[in-house]
C-alpha cells in the first residue's frame, strides 16, 4: 500500500523557493516565507551535522526503524542508522524533493513511485549480481518489472509486499463468496463493508472487478473509468465505515460492525489476537498488491554503507522481522523467511502449501492472482480523487 | 489663563506618561504579540499557501487561483464539497445545541442545588474527563456503541434483545464523542456565567411572587444568555473543525438526516493524505476557517444582543 493502514507519522510540509523568482516584492515575500518553512522543517527532520562516517539516513515507511529490524545491521557495521518515516508515496517524494541534496543515503519506496524517483534522478541503479539473496526471492520479485533499470540493472531491491484482497468474518462470509468482488453487493452485506479510506486501492480493485485480471488496472481509458465509478456507486450502500487507520478497520471487524473489508492482511492481525473467525483471500478477478523496495540515493554521502544496508534488507532473517512487526504485518519476497518463523507464524503468513495448487505455496497463489499497484495513467490523479469523493458523498 | 494653560500641559504630560507606562504597554502588547504569532501569522500563511502551486512535488510560491477555481468547480458536482459542508454545519450546530442542553442543567445543579461548600468539588468532578485523552475517550465510545458493544450486550443481558441500538458509524455517535470532549469546557464557561448571577435578583423575583420556574425564565435564563451563546459558539466551532470523532465514531461518512456523507474536515484530511497537495488543502481549509469566522460572528452578535436585553 502506498498509504498503508498504519499509525500516523507527523507530516511536515517543506518548501523550496522557486529559483526563477524575480526580484519583486511578491517574489521576495514568497521566497522569504518559503525559506522560513524550509528552516523550520529542517529542525523537524534531524540535524544536518549527522554526516560522520558510520552514520546513514533512510527515508522510509514505518517499521524499518524497529529494533529487531535494524539492530543487527548497526552492530555488525558499528554504525548508526537514522530514519525519517513517511506515510504515503506522495509524502515521500515531497520529503525527498524538499530536502537538501545528500540528506538521505537510502530510500524505501513503493514500487510504483520508483519511476518518479528515477525521473528526478534521485536514485542510482543497482547491479543485481551484488545481491545474492535475490536467488531466494519469489520469481516475480527476482525480476520485478516496476524495478527494472536499463542494462540489466535494477532500481531497487524488494523488501516487503502484501495484498488488498478481501478480509472477512467467516461467520458471515463463505470462502465461496469471497472468490468474487460481486459478493459485496449481496443484500446481507448492506452496511457491513469497511473500506480503507484511500482512493487508489479501492478504485483499482473496482477496476479489476469490472475488468477481471487486467494487468494494468490503472491504465484505463475514460470509458473504463466510468464503469469503475458505476461499480463504486453501486457499492456505496454496502459501506458503513471509511477508516484511514488499520485500527479502525480491525475494531469494526472485531465488533462485527463490518463483516468484510477489501484491505487484505487483516486476518493476520485478528487471528494473531485470538479472533480465529477471520480469513482473507484475493478474489478470482484479482486484487492489488503493494510492494516496497530499497533504493540507493544518487546523492548519498555514504554509498558504501547504504549499499550494505540494502543488501542487508534483502536477507531472509531481517525480512522475517520486517513483515512481522508489532503494528503491521506484510509478506516477504525472500521465500527463506520461513526458516525464522515457527509453524504458527508460517501458516498465518500463508507460506504453506496451497492444497488447490500443488507445488505452490498459498502466498505464491495470491501473488499470481494479484497485480502490482500503480498510479493513474490516462487521467490525472485528481480526477480519480474527485470520483472517489463523489462516491463517498453519494447514496449509491 | 497661563495657569490654565500650564494645568492643561501638565494634564497632557501625565496622559502621555500614562500612555507610555511600560506595564500598560506590556499588557496591551503581549496579547497583541501572542495574537500576531499564533493567529494572524499562521492564518496569513494559510491564506498565502492557498494561492501557491505544487510543481515536481515541491510547493512553489505563486499567485494562482487554480486551487480555488478547482474547488469551486467541485462544490456542487463530482467531489460535492457542498454536501460535506452541509453535513459539517448540521453536525456542528446540533452538537452545540445538545452540548448546551446537557451542560447547562448540570451547571444550574452545581450552582443552585449543591451545597455551597461542595460546589468546587462537583465542578472538578464535572471537568475531570478533560484530563483524559480525547482519542482514548473516542475508542472507549467505540467499545460502548459497537453493535456487540457494552450497551447492546447489557441490553441483551437484561432481556431486552429486541432493543438494540445502532449508533456506531452514525453522526449521532460523532456528536456523542464531541459532546464528551466539549462538556468540561462548556461547563466551566457556563459556570462562570451562572455563578456570577446576582442572587439578590433571584431573591427579589421570588419575593415579588415568582415561582421557581418563573424566576428561572425571567431572571436566570436571560442573565445566562451571554454564557450560553458563547458556549454554543465555542462548541459549534470546535465541532465544525474536528476530525477525530467523525473518523472514529462516525466511521468517516456517518449517517444523519442528510445521508451517509463525510464531514468536510474529514474530506480535507482524506484529500491531503491522498494527494499531499498542501496548497489545495490550504484552500479547502480556508473555506473551513471562513465558516468558523461566520459562526463566531453570529455568536458574538447574539451574545451582544443578549447583553443589551439583559441590561
Amino acid at each position: 500500500m502506498a498509504r498503508k493502514d498504519r499509525s500516523d507519522a507527523p507530516s511536515t510540509p517543506r518548501v523550496v523557493a522557486a529559483t526563477r523568482q524575480q526580484a519583486s516584492r511578491r517574489g521576495f515575500l514568497g521566497g522569504a516565507a518559503a525559506t522560513g518553512v524550509v528552516a523550520w522543517s529542517n529542525l523537524t527532520i534531524f540535524s544536518r551535522t549527522a554526516d560522520a562516517a558510520g552514520k546513514m539516513r533512510v527515508l522510509c515507511w514505518p517499521g524499518y526503524e524497529e529494533k529487531p529490524v535494524v539492530e543487527e545491521f548497526e552492530q555488525k557495521n558499528n554504525c548508526k542508522v537514522e530514519f525519517k518515516t513517511y506515510i504515503g508515496g506522495e509524502q515521500m517524494l515531497q520529503f525527498y524533493a524538499q530536502s537538501p541534496k545528500g540528506t538521505f543515503d537510502a530510500i524505501i519506496s513503493d514500487a510504483e513511485y520508483v519511476q518518479k524517483l528515477t525521473a528526478q534522478k534521485a536514485i542510482d541503479p543497482l547491479d543485481p549480481k551484488d545481491y545474492p539473496n535475490l536467488a531466494d526471492y519469489h520469481p516475480k520479485y527476482r525480476d520485478f518489472a516496476p524495478l527494472r533499470a536499463p542494462g540489466g540493472k535494477i532500481w531497487a531491491v524488494g523488501t516487503r509486499f502484501s495484498f488488498y484482497g478481501l478480509s472477512y468474518n467467516t461467520k458471515y462470509m463463505s470462502e465461496e463468496e469471497a472468490k468474487t468482488w460481486s459478493s459485496l453487493f449481496l443484500p446481507k452485506y448492506k452496511g457491513k463493508v469497511a473500506l480503507f479510506d484511500w482512493y487508489l486501492p479501492n478504485m483499482s480493485n473496482a477496476s479489476l472487478a469490472v475488468s477481471p485480471n487486467n494487468q494494468t488496472p490503472y491504465d484505463i481509458p475514460d470509458a473504463q473509468l466510468a464503469k469503475v465509478k458505476e461499480w463504486l456507486f453501486k457499492l456505496r450502500p454496502q459501506v458503513s465505515v471509511f477508516s484511514e487507520q488499520n485500527q479502525g478497520l480491525v475494531n469494526a471487524l472485531i465488533n462485527e460492525d463490518a463483516w468484510v473489508t477489501p484491505t487484505g492482511d487483516m486476518e493476520i492481525t485478528l487471528i494473531g489476537a485470538g479472533h480465529k473467525n477471520f480469513a482473507s483471500t484475493v478474489p478470482d478477478e484479482g486484487s492489488i498488491r503493494w510492494t516496497e523496495a530499497a533504493a540507493l540515493c544518487a546523492d548519498s554521502r555514504n554509498k558504501e554503507l547504504a549499499l550494505k544496508w540494502i543488501e542487508y534488507m534483502s536477507g531472509a532473517r531481517v525480512q522475517s522481522e520486517l513483515v512481522y512487526t508489532k503494528g503491521f504485518k506484510a509478506r516477504a519476497p525472500n521465500m527463506k523467511v520461513t526458516k525464522y518463523w515457527n509453524e504458527e507464524q508460517t501458516k498465518l503468513m500463508s507460506y504453506v502449501p496451497d492444497p488447490k495448487n500443488p507445488g505452490k505455496m498459498l502466498v505464491e497463489t495470491l501473488i499470481d492472482k494479484s497485480v502490482p499497484r500503480g498510479l493513474p495513467v490516462q487521467q490525472p490523479d485528481k480526477a480519480w480523487i474527485a470520483i472517489y469523493n463523489e462516491f463517498k458523498t453519494s447514496k449509491g | 489663563m497661563v495657569v490654565a494653560a500650564l494645568g492643561r500641559a501638565d494634564a497632557d504630560t501625565a496622559e502621555v506618561r500614562d500612555r507610555l507606562n511600560p506595564l500598560k504597554l506590556a499588557s496591551i502588547g503581549l496579547p497583541l504579540l501572542y495574537s500576531a504569532a499564533f493567529f494572524v501569522a499562521p492564518l496569513g500563511f494559510l491564506i498565502l499557501l492557498g494561492f501557491w502551486r505544487v510543481e515536481d512535488y515541491q510547493v512553489v510560491p505563486a499567485l494562482s487561483l487554480e486551487n480555488y477555481l478547482d474547488i469551486a468547480a467541485n462544490m456542487f458536482a463530482q467531489s460535492t464539497y457542498a454536501l460535506a459542508i452541509a453535513q459539517s454545519l448540521w453536525v456542528a450546530l446540533t452538537t452545540a445545541f445538545f452540548a448546551v442542553l446537557v451542560c447547562y442543567p448540570l451547571v444550574l445543579a452545581i450552582v443552585y442545588v449543591a451545597p455551597a461548600n461542595r460546589q468546587r468539588l462537583f465542578l472538578v468532578l464535572a471537568v475531570a474527563p478533560f484530563w483524559s485523552s480525547y482519542v482514548l475517550r473516542l475508542f472507549s465510545w467505540q467499545i460502548l456503541l459497537a453493535k456487540k458493544g457494552i450497551i447492546n450486550s447489557a441490553l441483551i443481558w437484561i432481556g431486552l434483545d429486541g432493543l438494540q441500538v445502532e449508533l456506531i458509524y452514525t453522526q449521532t455517535a460523532t456528536r456523542i464523542g464531541l459532546i464528551h470532549y466539549l462538556a468540561p469546557i462548556l461547563i466551566v464557561v457556563l459556570y462562570v456565567t451562572v455563578a456570577n448571577i446576582d442572587r439578590s435578583l433571584i431573591q427579589a423575583a421570588r419575593d415579588l411572587g415568582c415561582t421557581q420556574g418563573q424566576a428561572f425564565r425571567r431572571v436566570i435564563l436571560p442573565m445566562s444568555r451571554t454564557g450560553i451563546v458563547v458556549a454554543a459558539s465555542f462548541a459549534a466551532i470546535v465541532s465544525f473543525g474536528d476530525v477525530l470523532s467523525g473518523a472514529l465514531l462516525g466511521g468517516g461518512a456517518g449517517t444523519s438526516i442528510l445521508g451517509s456523507v463525510p464531514l468536510f474536515s474529514n474530506m480535507i484530511m482524506t484529500e491531503y493524505a491522498s494527494s499531499t497537495n498542501l496548497p489545495r488543502t490550504s484552500a479547502l481549509a480556508m473555506i473551513l476557517v471562513l465558516l468558523m469566522v461566520a459562526i463566531l460572528a453570529a455568536g458574538a452578535a447574539l451574545a451582544e444582543r443578549g447583553k443589551i436585553e439583559a441590561g
